[in-house]
């Protein structure tokens, strides 16, 4: 007997994983028109910081959230100023700015690896588990939810009713225009990478609070995250929105159909790839139109 | 260890590495294509090989059917994947090599699973010392580079070889010209692959055994800085960027033994390579070596003629 209830909540905590995780690929990706797989460390990097903030120093898991978000966006526009803006402006290729993000990756990977060893880390703090009906719930997969929805209520607030998400969203689209209209693009940017490297950190926290922490847990939900950006539309954050609980729900109902189909349930991340896949090549531009406006 | 056969190793791996190295030269330097999925094909290759010499298939043909089906791999997706952007190219290609190692990871029946199986080498000789076994795939190695470079470097200073350059500097100029672009990427491709296929064989016959472990997407990672270390479009380069980048890898290694550093060599090693890509892509894009000029008849004309022309005037 298959737990539905179970499946589809566990969707929605997958989803908001995802959801968080992919909101700044995308608008980054958007703005500055390659993807940045460094993205992968930012998540990484995060879940290192929130681990230092919550159980070294002991300060506890809000304040790991806060530190670990502003650090990581620093970090993230670090990278942005000081290598990949100026290989754009010296003419690189999407090339190579693609395989200069991968090398920042393994810069910080293994500078990860090299601090905190390689072996797996766990947050000590214990998420008190109970039951609604049939459900298993626990701390920790509200306040991922719940995470995902004040997340999406505040990016659909700074997007549609601040200037600083009109710029954002008029440098997307044309930055040319963008800059004639008196918009300062290169601060624009700057913002989006902020904004985007600390929520990366956000999800990296909830992911090593719920699985483990090593230097690979960025790398290990990258290609889901992709996966999302991209069904979702590249730059559009309402898309990335319905495609994060799009592959939620993929990933875990696949999951039942291994399962009964008697197959190893290693698959399960394969099951992103394949709808990443299948995505690039029927439908590159995502879920895009559904949500001309954003 | 035997420094004699440390130094045989690393000539063996270099070897290997070189044919991958100008393999993803033909497809990234000749082409333009991003692949980023060089392992999901040394993968191929490697557990072709692994598979059919269990069953007693003598090793040429081992190499040629990795290489074939590499190629039809090659072949498969590049059918769709190259209307794409060079991005989506990247990643969906990507995304490829991550789950052609799940299946190899997952289905213990294919090929052991995680463990992994074992791997006959190519050349048994009875009663060989390790120091000739290494002569021996060296030599084996070394005469699949030589056709792999003297096929390429005739390809890409053929005719065929300034369309496929024309197609990477301007898809449309090139398209004016009636070159089918998709039909040329998707051969770079394929025969890209089946290169990178060879080299998977050899790897696993070397290593004696293949591993999901093996492949990771590191190795993709580490055959691009040969590449953009090398010099991209050129054939020498690629060989020396395979050279350079092993030599530093073994350098590192030593190091391991020999020095007592603050942080850990072997991630000290990823950080400098990281590095080195940044630097090189920063101050030096083309690469160490540089894409040398098409040479026709037309071309030097043209140059004798403009010789000719300073002449008169001076």
């Amino acid at each position: 007997m298959i737990n539905w209830a179970q499946v589809f909540f566990n969707s929605a905590i997958t989803g908001s994983l995802y959801l968080i995780g992919a909101v700044g690929l995308t608008l980054t990706y958007g703005l500055s028109r390659f993807p940045n797989f460094a993205h992968a460390e930012f998540i990484t990097l995060g879940a290192y910081i929130g681990y230092l903030v919550a159980e070294q120093l002991g300060l506890g898991l809000p304040s790991a959230l806060v530190v670990a978000f502003s650090v990581t966006g620093i970090v993230g526009v670090l990278c942005y100023c000081g290598i990949l803006q100026p290989l754009a402006r010296g003419g690189a290729s999407i090339i190579h700015l693609m395989v200069a993000s991968i090398a920042l990756g393994f810069i910080f990977r293994h500078s990860i690896g090299a601090l905190w060893t390689w072996k797996p880390l766990y947050f000590t703090a214990a998420w008190s588990a109970f039951d609604i009906g049939p459900l298993r719930i626990s701390g920790l997969w509200v306040g991922l939810i719940f995470a995902a929805l004040v997340l999406s209520l505040a990016m659909h607030f700074l997007l549609m009713n601040t200037k600083i998400g009109k710029a954002i969203r008029a440098s997307a689209s044309n930055p040319e225009l963008a800059l004639a209209s008196g918009i300062n693009v290169d601060r624009v940017v700057w913002i989006t990478w902020f904004i985007g490297a600390g929520l990366a950190a956000v999800a990296g926290i909830f992911r090593g609070a719920d699985t483990q922490i090593w230097p690979m847990t960025g790398w290990d939900i990258i290609l889901p995250i992709f996966a999302v950006a991209i069904l979702g539309g590249i730059g559009n954050f309402y898309g990335s929105i319905v495609a994060a609980f799009i592959i939620g729900l993929a990933e875990n109902i696949g999951v039942v159909g291994l399962i009964a189909l008697g197959f190893s349930t290693t698959y399960r991340i394969g099951i992103a790839f394949l709808i990443l896949i299948i995505t690039l090549i029927v439908r590159p531009q995502g879920l895009a139109m559904l949500f001309r406006r954003a | 260890m035997d420094p004699l056969l440390y130094v045989f190793d690393l000539i063996v791996f270099i070897g290997i590495f070189s044919i991958v190295s100008l393999s993803l030269n033909l497809e990234f330097g000749f082409a333009g294509l991003a692949n980023f999925g060089k392992v999901a094909f040394f993968l191929i290759g490697a557990y072709t090989y692994a598979l059919l010499s269990q069953v007693g298939v003598p090793f040429y043909l081992c190499l040629v059917a990795g290489a074939l089906i590499s190629a039809i791999f090659g072949l498969v997706i590049s059918l769709p994947a190259l209307r794409l952007r060079e991005d989506y190219l990247a990643i969906a290609i990507l995304a490829f090599g991550e789950i052609l190692r799940l299946i190899v990871k997952s289905e213990d029946w294919l090929a052991g699973g995680d463990w992994g199986v074992t791997v006959s080498p190519a050349i048994s000789l009875v009663g060989a010392s390790h120091r000739v076994d290494a002569l021996i795939n060296i030599a084996l190695v070394y005469l699949c580079l030589f056709i792999c470079f003297l096929v390429v470097q005739l390809l890409t200073n053929s005719p065929y070889g300034r369309v496929v350059r024309a197609i990477r500097e301007d898809e449309v100029a090139a398209e004016a010209l009636g070159k089918d672009k998709s039909k040329y990427k998707a051969q770079a491709l394929m025969l890209g692959s089946a290169m990178t296929g060879i080299a998977g064989g050899l790897y696993a016959q070397y290593l004696q055994c293949v591993l999901p472990g093996m492949f990771m997407p590191m190795i993709t990672f580490t055959v691009w800085i040969m590449v953009l270390l090398g010099g991209p479009a050129n054939n020498w380069g690629a060989l020396l960027g395979a050279c350079l980048v092993e030599i530093f890898d073994r350098g590192t290694n030593i190091a391991k033994d020999y020095l007592t550093l603050p942080i850990d060599p072997s991630n000290l090693q990823y950080i400098l390579f990281g590095a080195l890509i940044i630097v090189v892509l920063l101050y030096r894009p083309q690469g160490l070596l540089k894409e040398t000029q098409v040479r026709t008849k037309a071309m030097e004309m043209v140059r004798r003629g403009r010789s000719a022309v300073r002449n008169k005037g001076s």
